[in-house]
């Protein structure tokens, strides 16, 4: 009996293992025996890394949020650069993954970058105007930008209609701090815009009925107003991922790219009801005529350098809509650059490396001391 | 004919749904422009006009006569969520807004030489010098 009970003690405890663990384990031993047995699974998690690049917040107003991404080289250009994404697109397309990201790329050129990004707007932000967005955001951003950086000038890029703030923005600030403004694909004829304009100036639509009782426009409506622009794209792309199913990059990209397309953003009501009658029917940009709070919108009296980039199959916005923003900024020292390429493509897509980033890096460097 | 060539169209011959996808996708955008073409017609944007008005009025009706259903029945409706979340929203904002001032705070504090830490993760705020230089135009 006595030696029976030496030989209990000698044994080793149980090891007690904890529910969470356990569950941690089941679910490992789970993901670990499906990954290797279904080729591509991996590809459907949902949490796919975009937005990588590390970045804090700087400053939140509205449906603001202002970013400031931790830069990647010891040594950068004197001039920062601000960003001003489309309110109704995430950020992260800009962002979207590691070696696919524009925001890194600029970084690693020695670029300080910041990022004014949209959140969905609340209900309360139902009121917000474009010249909430222009006059204040904008503005408080580049202000904030200023005492971070502690310099004086700021180099503005907008895309789609995060150009059209931009340029509103430097348009009534001419001598302000901006040194250096790039357009992506940004729309200023709304003549271009021809299946847009047609449906607004039917005299069934609406835009203060829709505004009054939805308040925001949601996400779903901007969804379906981009989509029906190619109707049939969205169907091709699922076509083009069955055929590469096998190709796990392929796959990895597509789930990256729609999951953002179906990402749109809510777009507050005012804002909506002022682009429906004073951008697309009234086309007062080019006409000159549009009006940010009481100041009048002059696209001429922007002196500083410009950059415009425009994509040669953009649906959404096309050459036709953006064409003449050009002509109609005043500064001598603008330039054009039309890359192949589609609306999201010609900043996100897995050729811009090669055929935009570098010459935007080059035009932001030389421009950036 | 390369091997590798000769295998693909191998594999073409015998996966017609293969084909049929990639005629698809081939024949996408003149589809996608017919289409744009008929929702251009003046006869549609009216429609669609239309469309929408009666769609407003319908969700109106709709959302007035659910909302009171849905109160009678102690049951949240979509408008009590959405509360919610712009309740959320707007915590969301004010943690961002004092995650902000606090930073502000802690880079003041640091300039000052009081030895508080320049960040909160550790990560010591050493600004990058601004005196890059564009490379030569010819390198």
């Amino acid at each position: 009996m006595k030696r029976a009970t030496a030989k209990q003690k000698t044994l080793p405890a149980k090891p007690q293992i904890r529910d969470d663990e356990l569950e941690s384990r089941v679910k490992h031993v789970v993901s670990r025996t499906l990954s290797r047995n279904i080729p591509g699974l991996p590809q459907l998690d949902t949490e796919l890394d975009v937005g990588p690049t590390p970045k804090e917040v700087v400053y939140t107003k509205l449906t603001s949020r202002l970013y400031h991404y931790k830069p990647l080289v010891d040594e950068i250009y004197r001039v920062p650069v601000l960003i001003v994404m489309s309110p109704v697109a995430r950020g992260y397309i800009l962002d979207l993954a590691k070696g696919q990201s524009l925001v890194e790329y600029l970084l690693l050129q020695g670029h300080d970058v910041y990022m004014i990004d949209w959140m969905p707007p609340r209900r309360e932000h139902a009121s917000v105007t474009l010249s909430d967005l222009v006059e204040t955001i904008i503005a408080e951003c580049i202000e904030q930008i200023r005492a971070d950086s502690g310099e004086p000038d700021v180099t503005l890029i907008g895309y789609c209609m995060g150009g059209v703030l931009a340029a509103m923005y430097t348009a009534l600030e001419p001598d302000g701090p901006v040194k250096n403004l790039a357009c992506f694909t940004t729309p200023v004829n709304s003549e271009g815009m021809v299946l847009y304009k047609k449906w607004v100036e039917a005299k069934a639509f609406d835009i203060d009925m829709l505004v009054d009782q939805l308040g925001n426009i949601p996400s779903d409506m901007v969804n379906a107003s981009i989509q029906v622009l190619r109707p049939l794209q969205q169907s091709a792309n699922e076509m083009k991922l069955l055929n590469n199913v096998d190709n796990d990059a392929f796959v990895k990209a597509h789930l990256r790219f729609s999951r953002w397309a179906a990402d749109q953003l809510a777009v507050p009501g005012e804002v909506a009801r002022e682009l429906v009658k004073e951008f697309l029917r009234g086309n007062k940009l080019v006409k000159k005529e549009y009006r940010i709070g009481n100041r009048l919108v002059d696209l001429g009296k922007i002196r500083v350098p410009f950059l415009h980039v425009a994509a040669e199959y953009d649906h959404i916005v096309p050459p036709a809509a953006s064409r003449d923003l050009v002509a109609l900024i005043g500064s001598k020292d603008k330039q054009e650059i039309v890359v192949k390429g589609g609306h999201v493509s010609l900043v996100a897509g897995g050729n811009a490396v090669y055929r935009l980033w570098p010459q935007l890096d080059r035009w932001l460097a030389e421009r950036g001391i | 004919m390369s091997k590798a060539q000769d295998g693909q169209d191998k594999d073409a011959m015998i996966d017609p749904l293969r084909m049929w996808r990639e005629w698809f996708v081939k024949s996408e955008k003149t589809w996608s422009d017919a289409l744009t073409d008929i929702m251009g017609d003046d006869r549609f944007s009216k429609g669609m006009g239309r469309y929408m008005q009666e769609a407003l009025h319908t969700h109106r009706m709709f959302s007035e006569s659910m909302a009171q259903y849905l109160a009678n029945l102690n049951i949240p409706s979509r408008a009590d969520i959405l509360d919610l979340g712009d309740r959320l929203g707007q915590i969301e904002d004010a943690l961002a807004s004092i995650q902000i001032e606090l930073r502000a705070q802690r880079a003041r504090l640091a300039s000052l030489g009081s030895g508080a830490p320049a960040a909160a993760d550790g990560d010591s705020e050493r600004k990058p010098s601004r005196t890059k230089r564009p490379p030569p135009r010819d390198a």
